[in-house]
């Protein structure tokens, strides 16, 4: 337990460290805002592009699209604001022998790697996706209770834990590909899916990303919640599937860093 | 000049070197990019549920249009030429590329040349399968491709974007960091380009405002050449626009190199 006390507070430590440095480029802050913003727009305006020609898509309406792809963007931002930026880093370490000195230090490696960064970007981005969430519900009439609130927190959670799972199993590659900056193509590319509803997807291409990559579910489940109430046996396999995936992702580091072999003389 | 040119070959050679000693990155890239079209199939299948066609398309042709996608970027698409360009200024690794008799542009030409040839190969296989699984599933209409209006279109596509790659990386000269400007192009690219969609899906005034940009002829242009979709006088009106673009942005990488140079300064040994 005082070992949990002691990783918190240096993560708080590590934010306040990161959020300095960050704000003493302000003008790159405000850059990377507008830079954030305009891909979470392209996304809207392609529900608003599609939704001109047809009224619902498996089920769902356009504002309630909307959710979905809000929701989507709130999860990502926070994940990039917090642990993208250093799990980024990981393949330049590994090449450059620097992970060394991350080695050297009297904590889990991985825990070090996953919260050296901090961008504050994001996080405004995040309010922002957050705001079209709550406009989109306000489109629908729907005021959700404060347990729905809470359990859609709780649902983003689990879907920050997905994405950090795959993130890190795909920089965790660097083990063994040397250059694997193209993984940072891979997570995006892979994630597109998290913006799918649900039941649009079928067959194997279902089972696989509900099961195996639980991406169906990171944004699907805490938006269903907030818009249909919420469906305890999908909570549970997200729950489950969620942590399950960490779990594989943390190992698969573990074994990647036994064949970390030192650049440096 | 010729003594200059005889050299790109080398250029080029190493480039394709440089490139394949990397070709585990290369194949998972290509693999990644294959994504984006399961993705494509799963949420245009949704929308076709109830409708035979969305706009001008059938499911089949809008598959096709996102298939040939695949093909479009592979040919033409930079890797990462915009950051390896900013790196040369910035950290002034450019000084050992000044010394040499050859001008800049046609040396990041030939590398980027290389880089395509590379990818190409190392996409083939991943997007031969991406092609074969898709066919099984829904019926691509990848026989009726226009192959003659396409090659011009993909090749004037190529140049457009090593143009537009040339310009952005160029601004390095006055510029710390660029990386949210390309970012921010890459963003308008997906938009107006027609990466995310076709672009006649958007309303006709937008469509026509897209028209005119530079970003419809990176790839809606020759996706749709190749799919055989755009009347004739469509296409040489479109020919005309994205050879007019491209020669735009030379014409400004240009000036932006010579008025770079006389900002520029070489420190170091």
């Amino acid at each position: 337990m005082s070992s949990l006390l002691h990783l918190f507070r240096l993560w708080f430590t590590q934010i306040r460290y990161a959020a300095t440095r960050e704000l003493a480029f302000r003008a790159n802050f405000f850059v990377w805002v507008i830079v954030e913003l305009s891909w979470f727009i392209l996304q809207l305006a392609f529900v608003d592009v599609v939704y001109q020609h047809v009224d619902s898509i498996a089920g769902w309406s356009r504002p309630q699209m909307i959710v979905l792809v809000a929701t989507n963007q709130l999860i990502q931002q926070i994940f990039t604001a917090f642990f993208m930026p250093g799990l980024v880093k990981l393949p330049e370490l590994v090449r450059d022998g620097k992970l060394d000195f991350v080695l050297l230090k009297p904590t889990p490696p991985q825990f070090l790697i996953s919260t050296s960064h901090l961008e504050i970007g994001p996080l405004a981005n995040a309010v922002i996706a957050a705001v079209v969430v709550t406009f989109a519900l306000h489109d629908l009439h729907i005021t959700p209770s404060l347990p729905s609130v809470l359990l859609y927190l709780l649902l983003l959670l689990a879907g920050l834990l997905t994405h950090y799972a795959l993130l890190l199993t795909l920089v965790s590659l660097t083990f063994w590909i040397i250059q694997a900056e193209s993984v940072l193509l891979g997570y995006y590319s892979i994630f597109q899916v998290a913006r799918l509803p649900r039941e649009a997807a079928k067959g194997w291409f279902r089972i696989l990303f509900t099961f195996a990559l639980p991406l169906l579910l990171v944004a699907n489940i805490p938006a269903t919640t907030l818009l249909r109430g919420s469906q305890p046996a999908s909570l549970i396999l997200f729950l489950l599937t969620s942590l399950t995936a960490t779990l594989f992702a943390s190992l698969f580091f573990q074994l990647g860093l036994r064949r970390y072999q030192s650049a440096s003389s | 000049m010729i003594t200059s040119l005889s050299a790109l070959p080398t250029v080029f050679s190493i480039g394709l070197q440089r490139q394949f000693a990397y070709r585990w990155n290369y194949l998972l890239r290509a693999l990644f990019s294959a994504m984006p079209l399961l993705v494509s199939w799963v949420f245009w299948g949704a929308v076709f549920q109830d409708k035979k066609t969305v706009g001008p398309y059938t499911l089949a042709s809008l598959l096709t249009y996102y298939a040939v996608l695949l093909i479009v970027e592979s040919v033409s698409s930079p890797a990462d030429d915009d950051f390896q360009i900013s790196r040369e200024i910035r950290e002034g690794s450019l000084n050992s590329i000044l010394l040499r008799p050859l001008p800049y542009g046609l040396y990041r030409g030939a590398l980027f040349l290389a880089g395509r040839c590379a990818y190409l190969v190392a996409a083939l296989i991943p997007v031969a399968l991406c092609f074969f699984l898709l066919s099984r599933v829904v019926p691509l209409e990848l026989s009726s491709l226009d192959l003659g209006r396409g090659i011009p279109a993909l090749l004037g596509s190529a140049l457009l974007q090593f143009s537009l790659t040339l310009c952005l990386s160029l601004t390095s000269f006055w510029l710390l960091d660029i990386s949210s400007l390309i970012f921010l192009v890459y963003s308008l690219e997906f938009l107006a380009g027609g990466h995310v969609f076709p672009l006649d899906l958007l309303p006709p005034a937008l469509f026509q405002v897209a028209q005119f940009l530079p970003f419809a002829y990176e790839y809606w242009f020759p996706a749709a050449s190749l799919c055989g979709t755009l009347s004739h006088s469509a296409w040489q009106i479109g020919l005309g626009m994205q050879f007019g673009w491209a020669l735009f942005f030379l014409l400004l990488a240009h000036i932006l190199w010579q008025a770079g140079l006389k900002k520029y300064t070489a420190a170091g040994g």
